[in-house]
C-alpha cells in the first residue's frame, strides 16, 4: 500500500518555505567569529608561515604556506557558511554547510596555532595520535550505547574505566601477561555494571543516582588499593601490548606501514585500535541486523510492546548492562596497558563523562560514536601536541580545556536536540502500560 | 477456538478487580464485553493474555485448562491481543514490529528482512489488511497503526482468538466502520473475537453476544438486539437517559470571535491556518474533526498558552492579544482541557486544592499571601455536594479518584465562578456513562444561563447530542459550518478534508463501503495522507492515556 507520508499538497511558496532551514543566531555567531579571526589573522600574523610534514614516512618532504592568507581564507569560508545559515539554506544542505563551516573554523585556528616559530604540523603523528586517543571515548560510548539502547542509563562509565585501568594493571603484573590483564580489566568493569544492572532492573533504583554512587565507589576503592600497592612494589607494572607493525613485518606486509599518511594511521597502531574499530562494526551489526539488536532496541524504546510479545524486558536489560561493562572495562585497560603506564589515582580524569557526551553526539549509534570519538580524539591530540611543542600562544591549561570546550559547543550548537531511546532510564514493571 | 473462563478472580490486596467471572466465547463468534471504566475489563483481558496472574479460577481452551505465565504462553495457545494503547515501537518499521518476539532469522540470530517483509504481506493479503511492511510506524495514521496491531496479533503461530481492547477509542468514523467490517470478516473466517468496549452503538452493530461487567462481576448477558438504554442501565446499575433534554438555542451577542487565526509550531508547520470561528452567548458550538487537526492548539491559543502568529481572538468585544492566561480566566473564560492529567488537575494535590487552582490567590481563599484553609475547605464541601464528586473527603488526593470524578473536579472548578465563555475540550473522554450524562446536563445548563460554549470533541455522537451548530476543523481551518441535523456522512467527509460541495453531493453510501476496499474511497485515502502532517497525531502511546490510567487506579493496581 502506498502510504504517503509527505505533507498534504501546499502552495508552491509554502513548499519552498518548509524546505529551508534558518538559524539566525547560530549562523551570525559563526559569521562573526570567522570574520574576527580572519581580520586578526591578516593584522597579527605578519609573515609567519605554517609548515606541514609527513614526519613518519617521508621525513624529508615538507610544505610551507604563508600563515596569514591561509588562516584568513579558511576563516572567511567559515564566515560565509555562517552567513548562509543565517539567511537560510535548503534543509538538505544545512548539515553539510554547518559542518563545513565548523571544520574551516577549526582548521583556521589550527593553522594559527601551528604558525608559531618552531612548531611544525606533523600530519601523520597528529592523525595517528588522534585515532589512538579517541579509543577511551569509543569504548566508553559503545558501552553507553549498549546500556541506553536497552533503556538503562549508564552514567558510571568513569567508574568502570577506573576499575578496568586498575585491575588491568594488577592482573598484568601478577601474571606477567598484558592480555590476561585486559581480561581482568573487562571482568572488573563488568562487576561494576552487574551491580548497576541488579539495582536498575531488580530493585528499580534511580539509575542516575546509582551511576554516580558507583563512580564514587570505584574512585574510592581504586584510590585505596593504589595506596596499598605503593607499599608492595611490582604490582603496578602494566607490561604494555605489542604494536601491529611488528606482526605485519613478520608476515611480510611491513610495507603497508610505509604508505604515506595511511600507513602510520592504520598499520602502525596498538591492537587496542583494531579492537575499538572492530567493536564499532560488530555492535552496529548486532544492533541493527540481529534478533538480539531488534529486541534490545525495542526494550529501550517501548518495553511494554516488547513484553507483550514475550520478550523478558528486565532479563535482557540485565545481561546487556552486564555485558556493556566488559566494553568499558576494556576501555579502562587503555589508560594503563595500552599506554604502558602505571595506575594512578583518578587517572581517567573525567574521560568517562566525555564518553557519555560522545554517545549523545553519536546519537546512540555506533557509527555516530565513531565519528564523535574521532573528533574528540583529534582535539585531545592537538591540545597535547601544541602543549608539548612549547612556546604556544595559549597557556597549556587552556589547551587541556579544548576537548571539554568542544564537547559543549558540539552538544549545544551542532547536535541540538538528540532523541534518546524513549524508555531510557525508565524502570520497567511488567503490567505497565 | 472455544474459550471458556470459569470463576476467574483477580485481587489486588483487599481490592477485588474481577470477581468470579464466567464467560464463554464460541468459535467464530464476536463476543462483546461491556463495562464502565474501572469495571475490571482490562484486568480480565490482561489475565487472559498472561500479563497478570489470576488469583483463582480457570482458563480453558477447547476444554483444556491452561495456565499462562506470560504473553508468550498466550500467543503460543493461539491468542492475539490488540491493546487499547498500541504496543508499537514507534521508530521501527511495520515488519520489525510484527516480527518482534518471533523474529525471522537466517540462523545465528541474524535477521532476514526479506522473510519478515513477506510474512507481513502474507498475513495482510490473507485477511485483506493492506500494509506497507517498510513504513515506519510512528509516521502512520492511527487507523493504520491499528491495522499493524491486528496483523501483529494475527501473525501468531495459529491465532484463533483475537482480543480487541477498546479498539475504536482513537479512530475516525470512517476507520471505525472499516474496523467493524474487518471484525466481521475475521469472524466469518473462523476467528473468535473478544471485543472490549464501552461504546454501545459499536457493540450493538457487531457483537453476537454481550457480557456486561460492573464492579468486577458479570451482571448481565444480553443479545445484540438489546436496546442501548438496556445496555447502559446494566453497565451503570441504574436507569440512564442517553438523550439530552434541551430547548432550542437562543443565541445572543458574540462571546468569542476568531479571525484568521494562524499558529505555526516549532517544526514550521501551520497547525492553525487562518481559522475563523464565532461563538455566541447561549449556544453550544460543536467543533468536530479528526484529532490532530488543530483542536488542541486552538484551545490552547484561546486560553493564551500559545501565541498566535497571525489573526486575532476577541472575547466579549475585547481583543485579548496582550492578555495573559490568568487575566483571560479572571475575565470570565472557563477551560476544560483535553488532557486531564497534564493540564486539568494536579494529581498529587487534594480535591480541595484542585478546586481553587485558578482562584487560590484571590479573596476569600487567600489574604496577605497566605491561603485560608478554612475557606478552601468550605468551598470544597459545597462543590463536592453540588457536583456529586465521589470522594472520601476534601483532603483526598485527586490521583485516587476515578477518571469521571477527577473530571467533575475540573467541571466544578470551572463552573463555580462567573464566566461568559467556556472552552470544553473532550469533556467526557475516559468518563463513564453516568458521569457523561451529568457533564452533558451541566453544559446545557451553562448554555441556558447565557454562556457561549465551544465544545471540542472527537466523538461525533457527543457533537450531535450537544451542539446547536457544528463547525468542522481540518488541517487547522474550519472547512464547514453546518446545522446539527446534517447527515453523518457529510460531516465525516468534511472531517477528512472534502470541500463543502463535495461533502454534500457525494453519494452517502460510499463511505459505508464494506471491507478493506473502503480504503479506496477518497475520504479514507485523504485521511491516510493527511494525518502524518498534523503535529499532534496521537502515536503509539499518547492520546488517551488518561482514561486508562484512571482505569488502572480504580482497579486498585498496586504499583
Amino acid at each position: 500500500m502506498a502510504v504517503d507520508t509527505a505533507p498534504a499538497p501546499a502552495t508552491p511558496a509554502a513548499l519552498l518555505d518548509e524546505k529551508r532551514t534558518r538559524k539566525p543566531i547560530g549562523g551570525a555567531v559563526l559569521a562573526v567569529i570567522g570574520a574576527v579571526i580572519g581580520g586578526f589573522a591578516l593584522g597579527k600574523l605578519g609573515d609567519r608561515s605554517v609548515t606541514f610534514t609527513l614526519n613518519l614516512t617521508l621525513p624529508d618532504a615538507s610544505w610551507t604556506v604563508p600563515a596569514a592568507p591561509t588562516v584568513a581564507i579558511l576563516a572567511a569560508l567559515a564566515a560565509a557558511a555562517g552567513i548562509l545559515v543565517a539567511i537560510g539554506v535548503p534543509t538538505r544542505w544545512f548539515k553539510l554547510i554547518m559542518a563545513a563551516g565548523a571544520t574551516c573554523l577549526a582548521l583556521s585556528l589550527l593553522c594559527w596555532a601551528m604558525s608559531q616559530e618552531g612548531v611544525v604540523f606533523r600530519i601523520e603523528s597528529i592523525l595517528a595520535g588522534a585515532l589512538f586517543l579517541s579509543l577511551p571515548y569509543m569504548f566508553g560510548a559503545l558501552s553507553g550505547v549498549v546500556c541506553e539502547r536497552s533503556g538503562v542509563i549508564n552514567i558510571g562509565i568513569e567508574g568502570q574505566f577506573l576499575m578496568g585501568a586498575f585491575f588491568g594493571v594488577l592482573v598484568a603484573s601478577i601474571t606477567g601477561n598484558s592480555y590476561a590483564g585486559i581480561l581482568g580489566a573487562m571482568i572488573a568493569g563488568s562487576l561494576l555494571t552487574l551491580l548497576l544492572a541488579a539495582l536498575a532492573t531488580r530493585y528499580q533504583v534511580n539509575q542516575v543516582v546509582t551511576g554516580v554512587i558507583l563512580n564514587l565507589l570505584a574512585l574510592g576503592f581504586t584510590g585505596f588499593m593504589y595506596d596499598q600497592l605503593k607499599k608492595t612494589p611490582g604490582y603496578n607494572n602494566p607490561h604494555g601490548v605489542s604494536n601491529i607493525s611488528s606482526w605485519l613485518e613478520s608476515i611480510g606486509l611491513g610495507f603497508l606501514g610505509d604508505i604515506p599518511v595511511i600507513g602510520p594511521v592504520l598499520f602502525r597502531q596498538s591492537i587496542f585500535v583494531y579492537v575499538g574499530l572492530g567493536l564499532v562494526a560488530v555492535i552496529w551489526f548486532l544492533l541493527y541486523r540481529t534478533r538480539w539488536g531488534l529486541r534490545t532496541r525495542a526494550v529501550g524504546e517501548h518495553p511494554a510492546a516488547a513484553d507483550s510479545m514475550g520478550v523478558n524486558v528486565n532479563r535482557l536489560r540485565f545481561w546487556n548492562v552486564a555485558a556493556a561493562g566488559l566494553i568499558s572495562g576494556f576501555g579502562g585497560a587503555f589508560f594503563t596497558i595500552a599506554n604502558n603506564l602505571a595506575f594512578n589515582k583518578n587517572m581517567t580524569a573525567g574521560l568517562g563523562f566525555v564518553a557519555l557526551a560522545v554517545m549523545i553526539v553519536g546519537r546512540w549509534n555506533p557509527l555516530g560514536v565513531l565519528a564523535g570519538a574521532l573528533i574528540f580524539g583529534f582535539t585531545t591530540q592537538v591540545s597535547r601536541y601544541l602543549d608539548t611543542a612549547g612556546n604556544s600562544i595559549i597557556p597549556g591549561e587552556f589547551l587541556q580545556m579544548l576537548p571539554y570546550a568542544v564537547t559543549l559547543v558540539v552538544v549545544a550548537g551542532l547536535i541540538g536536540k538528540a532523541k534518546a531511546p524513549a524508555a531510557d532510564g525508565v524502570p520497567y514493571n511488567p503490567g505497565d502500560k | 477456538m472455544r474459550l471458556e473462563l470459569r470463576g476467574l478472580t483477580k485481587k489486588f490486596g483487599s481490592f477485588t478487580a474481577d470477581d468470579n467471572i464466567d464467560l464463554t466465547v464460541e468459535p467464530g463468534q464476536i463476543h462483546a464485553v461491556l463495562g464502565e471504566n474501572g469495571a475490571g475489563k482490562s484486568t480480565l483481558m490482561n489475565m487472559l493474555y498472561g500479563i497478570l496472574e489470576p488469583t483463582s479460577g480457570e482458563i480453558l481452551i477447547d476444554g483444556e485448562p491452561l495456565t499462562f505465565s506470560g504473553p508468550s504462553d498466550a500467543i503460543a495457545a493461539g491468542i492475539g491481543m490488540v491493546h487499547q494503547h498500541f504496543k508499537l515501537v514507534g521508530p521501527f518499521s511495520v515488519a520489525d514490529n510484527v516480527q518482534l518476539g518471533r523474529e525471522h532469522t537466517r540462523g545465528g540470530g541474524v535477521l532476514s528482512a526479506k522473510a519478515a517483509r513477506e510474512a507481513v504481506l502474507d498475513v495482510s493479503e490473507r485477511y485483506g489488511l493492506r500494509l506497507d511492511p517498510d513504513a515506519i510506524c510512528e509516521d502512520l495514521p492511527v487507523g493504520v497503526q491499528q491495522r499493524v496491531e491486528i496483523v501483529k496479533a494475527l501473525s501468531g503461530p495459529e491465532t484463533e482468538l483475537l482480543i480487541l481492547d477498546e479498539p475504536t477509542a482513537v479512530l475516525t468514523p470512517a476507520e471505525i466502520t472499516e474496523l467493524l467490517e474487518i471484525m466481521r470478516s475475521l469472524a466469518a473466517s473462523g476467528t473468535s473475537i473478544l471485543f472490549i468496549s464501552h461504546k454501545l452503538k459499536e457493540v450493538q452493530a457487531v457483537a453476537d453476544t454481550i457480557t456486561v461487567i460492573r464492579r468486577g462481576k458479570v451482571v448481565a448477558e444480553l443479545e445484540p438486539t438489546a436496546s442501548e438504554t438496556e445496555m447502559a442501565s446494566a453497565m451503570v446499575g441504574r436507569a440512564v437517559t442517553l438523550t439530552i433534554d434541551k430547548t432550542p438555542a437562543e443565541p445572543g451577542e458574540p462571546r468569542l470571535e476568531i479571525e484568521g487565526l494562524t499558529v505555526v509550531n516549532g517544526a514550521g508547520v501551520k497547525v492553525l491556518d487562518g481559522l475563523d470561528l464565532t461563538v455566541h452567548s447561549g449556544e453550544i458550538v460543536g467543533l468536530a474533526g479528526v484529532e490532530g487537526n488543530g483542536q488542541t492548539e486552538l484551545a490552547r491559543t484561546i486560553l493564551g498558552l500559545l501565541k498566535p502568529d497571525a489573526g486575532q481572538i476577541i472575547i466579549d468585544g475585547v481583543n485579548v492579544r496582550s492578555h495573559t492566561p490568568s487575566r483571560r480566566i479572571a475575565d470570565g473564560l472557563g477551560y476544560i482541557p483535553e488532557d486531564r492529567g497534564r493540564d486539568g488537575v494536579i494529581a498529587e494535590f487534594s480535591v480541595a486544592e484542585n478546586l481553587v487552582l485558578n482562584q487560590y490567590k484571590d479573596m476569600p481563599y487567600a489574604g496577605g499571601g497566605v491561603v485560608r484553609a478554612d475557606a478552601i475547605r468550605q468551598r470544597a464541601l459545597g462543590s463536592i455536594a453540588e457536583f456529586d464528586i465521589r470522594t472520601q473527603s476534601p483532603n483526598e488526593l485527586v490521583s485516587s479518584l476515578s477518571g469521571g470524578n477527577a473530571q467533575k473536579v475540573i467541571i466544578a472548578r470551572e463552573f463555580s465562578r462567573p464566566r461568559h465563555l467556556l472552552v470544553a475540550a473532550q469533556p467526557t473522554r475516559g468518563v463513564d456513562v453516568g458521569a457523561t450524562e451529568f457533564i452533558h446536563q451541566r453544559l446545557v445548563t451553562e448554555r441556558d444561563t447565557g454562556t457561549g460554549v465551544l465544545l471540542i470533541s472527537s466523538e461525533l455522537d457527543e457533537i450531535y447530542a450537544m451542539a446547536d451548530r457544528i463547525a468542522v476543523i481540518y488541517n487547522g481551518r474550519i472547512v464547514g459550518e453546518v446545522a446539527p441535523d446534517t447527515p453523518r456522512e457529510v460531516i465525516g467527509r468534511l472531517m477528512v478534508g472534502a470541500s463543502m460541495e463535495d461533502a454534500e453531493h457525494a453519494d452517502p453510501d460510499e463511505v459505508e463501503v464494506t471491507g478493506p476496499e473502503a480504503e479506496e474511497t477518497p475520504a479514507a485515502e485523504a485521511a491516510e495522507t493527511s494525518a502524518p502532517e498534523a503535529d499532534d497525531t496521537p502515536t503509539t502511546d499518547s492520546g488517551t492515556s488518561e482514561s486508562d490510567s484512571n482505569d488502572e487506579q480504580s482497579n486498585g493496581g498496586d504499583r
